[in-house]
């Protein structure tokens, strides 16, 4: 993103603001921000669990860290949520290729993603509920050892081999094992656990059977199996890529723990020792209250939470068979080779 | 008010600054950022294969020579929901392209915007805040 960009869309961001009636400053009382939760109680399923089932979408464009800049603000005023929806999809939406065709970012319009086109319905201004920065907390000093023992290691050898771009920065592509996981379609970051609201295919079906609940997340084709029946944990030195889920019913509230993460993944740069507590709760026939707790000693000062009201979206979820066309790989591995034919002419 | 116009708008740009590509894979690993192509011609297939569809399309060249492109659009899914399917784009349809080319030089494109000759655009974001909800 170059400074330009941000320059037109802070210009953007003030002619909206600006045409903010005064009058639109107040939410209204039957709008009261993050007030989801009520007495509704949910229709229960043959074999008596609160029935969750059906097909859920996440999309949304809360993002996960508040804006350093709003500070402990909670929430916007339907104002300030109606602005910041406009300013954002204009901004991700503007041809901005000239006169500096540079940036990754211009490459796409709208017409590639879906990630929806409102805040999330509680007009919070982060998924992050706690700490009340809506930040990932600090790293912890041995974390932020590791991470920079990473980078030294990513630096050197990029030294010596070329380095294409990727999702997470610049890394080498000699092979497709150096490439992220997304790029290989083997699971999607934000597949988690935590679940969290990406590009594209925000959709997640649930589906109930007595002793299970399943999760069918529509990015990459996960399927998440939860047992119910109070079994264990896999032993620990059995690691998968989404974790391993055990859940049980607390009232209306379905509660997952997940635990046995591998090494392979490093969600917000976390080890293998990840734990996830998530709970998901139907407060009304539409939505479906998503809260998740992360905790990581080796790698956080604190854990962590996050909340998403999930909406009840008519479907169908479609596949996405990611590894049927991805042509994207030979093209990333072809583009290094020609980049390494580049840097031997000079 | 006007604290809250210098918080709302450093806000939005923080946003901005810390969205990367979020395509399926890294845009400039396999495209080119400097090889700004347009690309008009007729279409020869639409893939709809995930994790992207691809156009093929016949263009031709200023020497005449008729040159058959790939095209690289959002993934189909995405695609479906905002109202196209395999109708949408017939074989034989004229249609113009303004991407990037692959960076090992082949004749494959990303397509960022696609539009019909008279200017329409083929895949229409439709993406603000006022239009209904997508299914």
């Amino acid at each position: 993103m170059t400074r330009q960009t941000l320059a037109i869309g802070g210009a953007l961001a003030m002619a909206v603001l600006l045409s903010i009636p005064a009058s639109g400053q107040a939410p209204s009382a039957a709008a009261k921000p993050g007030a989801l939760k009520t007495a509704w109680t949910p229709p229960k399923t043959a074999d008596g669990q609160p029935d969750i089932e059906g097909i859920w979408t996440n999309a949304t464009l809360t993002p996960l860290e508040r804006p350093k800049e709003l500070g402990d603000k909670k929430f916007f005023t339907e104002a300030e949520a109606a602005a910041f929806e406009k300013q954002t999809v204009q901004a991700r939406n503007a041809d901005t290729r000239n006169p500096d065709p540079v940036a990754d970012f211009k490459a796409y319009n709208e017409a590639w993603f879906d990630w929806g086109n409102k805040i999330s319905k509680t007009r919070q201004t982060s998924l992050i509920v706690d700490p009340a920065d809506g930040r990932v907390p600090p790293y912890t000093p041995e974390a932020q050892r590791r991470i920079a023992a990473n980078a030294r290691a990513l630096q050197e050898r990029c030294e010596r081999a070329v380095c294409p771009p990727s999702n997470s920065g610049a890394i080498p592509a000699d092979a497709p094992e150096d490439r992220p996981l997304m790029e290989r379609c083997i699971v999607w970051d934000t597949s988690g656990p935590p679940m969290l609201p990406t590009a594209y295919n925000n959709n997640y079906r649930f589906v109930q059977t007595p002793g299970y609940v399943t999760i069918n997340i529509e990015m990459i084709h996960d399927y998440r199996v939860i047992p119910l029946d109070g079994r264990p944990h896999l032993p620990p030195n059995i690691r998968q890529w989404l974790g391993d889920s055990r859940g049980h019913w607390e009232g209306n509230t379905l509660v997952v723990d997940v635990t046995n993460f591998t090494d392979k993944t490093a969600f917000q740069n976390s080890t293998d020792k990840l734990h996830v507590v998530e709970r998901f709760t139907r407060t009304d026939p539409d939505t479906l209250m998503y809260e998740f707790t992360v905790d990581d000693p080796a790698t956080f000062v604190r854990p962590w939470s996050g909340s998403i009201p999930m909406s009840k979206t008519p479907g169908p979820l479609y596949e996405y068979a990611c590894h049927e066309g991805n042509t994207g790989m030979t093209g990333i591995l072809s583009g290094a080779r020609a980049m390494e034919k580049e840097r031997t002419k000079n | 008010m006007r604290t809250k116009l210098t918080i709302a708008i450093a806000g939005v740009g923080l946003l901005l600054a810390a969205a990367p590509m979020w395509a399926h894979h890294a845009f400039a690993a396999e495209f080119d950022p400097n090889k700004t192509v347009k690309l008009e011609g007729t279409v020869t297939q639409m893939e709809w294969i995930n994790p992207h569809a691809w156009i093929h399309m016949d263009v031709k060249g200023p020497d005449g020579k008729v040159v058959n492109w790939m095209v690289e659009c959002g993934t189909p899914n995405t695609l479906f929901r905002k109202g196209l399917n395999k109708n949408s784009l017939p074989v034989g349809t004229e249609i113009k392209v303004d991407g990037y080319q692959a960076k090992d030089g082949s004749t494959r494109a990303n397509g960022r915007d696609v539009t019909f000759p008279d200017g329409r655009k083929v895949f229409i974001g439709n993406n603000s805040p006022d239009a209904p909800p997508e299914k």
